[in-house]
């Protein structure tokens, strides 16, 4: 079987920015940390896949359908620790409609994810903390058998606690044979739960390998964050 | 599509869209610009997408399995719905105020619109200039909203203006007309119908073109 997500040259111009022949692949079961500094190009890449940023050139097989229409959308989940939608409906209210769009739903594993993220659904969105609003976009991804998870920077704004139970719950899913795509800028998440890392840098894939071999490239670095600080300050030299 | 309609109507929609409705009963008032009620549905439709856009409606929505031309398209068959109901309220009230009341002397001594056929033909264009240029400017960018609504309101106005002007030429009082020229009230209807049913399907067509080029 092939991998869940390729991405093969991608690119994206804009004014002020492009996104320059981004390739890599997730296989199944994977978790990806998509590792970049802000404004690096983590999150056009993730619209781009979605679908929600039109690709000026390059090709995205999710699944192994090479686009991102609305059958494959199906089986892919999205979370962002910056998203808010409807502050003012209750979860149960964003359930029963998102529910109805799926019809793959399955009402025990929403019930268990409930559980396991201890989320109220009598609440509205915006009662909740940043961390509960990424698990409850979670918990609709997982309800609706997502293969392929992609979450943008869902550990931004959360406490350690937070990120640690997090990092937890990505493990536990690809265990079960999701895929996760991780963006983050917070290099601490990653070492205890990514299997690969895709580093990008203005707009380009400067490494995508097994976080092992990542590490072993950059061996005069103690950890991710000290990689990241030398390959922007080298950025910045050129 | 269902689903996507569903959650226009059921989700989406500010129950003040549900509640200007009743402003269809604008119909029977005398010495009033009674076309001005179809004004006051397109600004609780106008309303509702500002609501929908604070509420980050098109983050979540194109999250989910459809297409960027099925969330146009749901979002053109709540207005027309919603326009349409109201056309129908305003037809029934029409027919009580031409029919079993037309002899009550505050309609007999009435020097505005009338409400005939011609009056609804007036409310058609007005909902047509809505859907072609506030829906039709929004899906262009999926967030601007004001500028197409100060255009909107012009014309609705010139619609309206040129509604209770046009039965003032010699020649035209056939318009404004409660008693006979049914005929020819009807084909005005009936214009008005087509320009509607085809503008708002043309409009909702570019509309569409428009937003799948947007990006997100």
């Amino acid at each position: 079987m092939g991998p869940v997500l390729e991405v093969s040259g991608l690119c994206k111009q804009y004014p002020n920015f492009s996104l320059k022949n981004v390739s890599f692949s997730l296989e199944k079961g994977h978790i990806m940390g998509f590792l970049g500094r802000n404004g690096a190009g983590k999150t056009t890449t993730m619209k781009s896949i979605l679908g929600l940023v039109h690709r000026d050139g390059g090709i995205v097989h999710v699944l192994g359908q090479d686009d991102t229409g609305s059958d494959v959308r199906r089986h892919i989940g999205y979370a962002s620790g910056g998203a808010v939608f409807y502050p003012r409906k209750t979860l149960a209210q964003i359930t029963a409609l998102t529910r109805s769009f799926y019809p793959d739903w399955d009402d025990a594993a929403f019930a268990h994810y409930l559980e396991v993220f201890r989320l109220d659904t009598g609440k509205q969105i915006r009662q909740l903390s940043e961390g509960m609003k990424v698990k409850f976009q979670l918990a609709l991804a997982l309800s609706h058998g997502a293969e392929l998870l992609i979450l943008d920077e869902p550990s931004s704004g959360l406490d350690p606690v937070s990120r640690a139970e997090l990092t937890d719950i990505f493990r536990q899913l690809a265990a079960k044979g999701a895929s996760i795509l991780f963006s983050t800028h917070i290099t601490t998440d990653l070492p205890g739960c990514a299997d690969d890392i895709t580093y990008i840098q203005a707009g380009e894939i400067i490494a995508s390998k097994p976080l092992p071999a990542f590490l072993a490239d950059y061996a005069d670095c103690d950890g991710l964050e000290a990689i990241m600080v030398k390959l922007e300050k080298e950025e910045i030299q050129l | 599509m269902k689903q996507l309609v569903k959650k226009e109507f059921t989700f989406t929609a500010l129950p003040l869209c549900y509640l200007f409705l009743l402003f269809s009963g604008m119909t029977m008032i005398p010495g009033y610009p009674i076309a001005m009620s179809s004004f006051f549905l397109c600004l609780s439709l106008f309303q509702s997408m500002m609501n929908s856009r604070e509420q980050n409606d098109l983050s979540y929505t194109l999250l989910l399995p459809v297409s960027k031309a099925d969330v146009v398209k749901a979002n053109y068959l709540f207005c027309v719905g919603m326009q349409l109901l109201f056309f129908l309220l305003c037809a029934v009230l029409t027919a009580i105020r031409a029919g079993f009341l037309s002899e009550t002397a505050v309609y007999t001594q009435n020097a505005m619109m009338n409400a005939n056929p011609a009056y609804l033909g007036n409310l058609l264009l007005v909902f047509l200039s809505f859907n072609v240029l506030v829906l039709g400017g929004y899906w262009k960018t999926g967030y601007a909203l004001g500028k197409p609504f100060v255009y909107f309101s012009i014309t609705a106005f010139l619609i309206v203006a040129a509604g209770e002007t046009l039965h003032h030429i010699p020649g035209l009082e056939w318009l404004n007309a409660t008693a006979g020229h049914w005929g020819l009230q009807t084909t005005v209807l009936l214009l008005c119908a087509i320009a509607y049913a085809l503008g708002s399907r043309l409009a909702m067509k570019k509309a569409q073109r428009r937003f799948d080029k947007v990006d997100l």
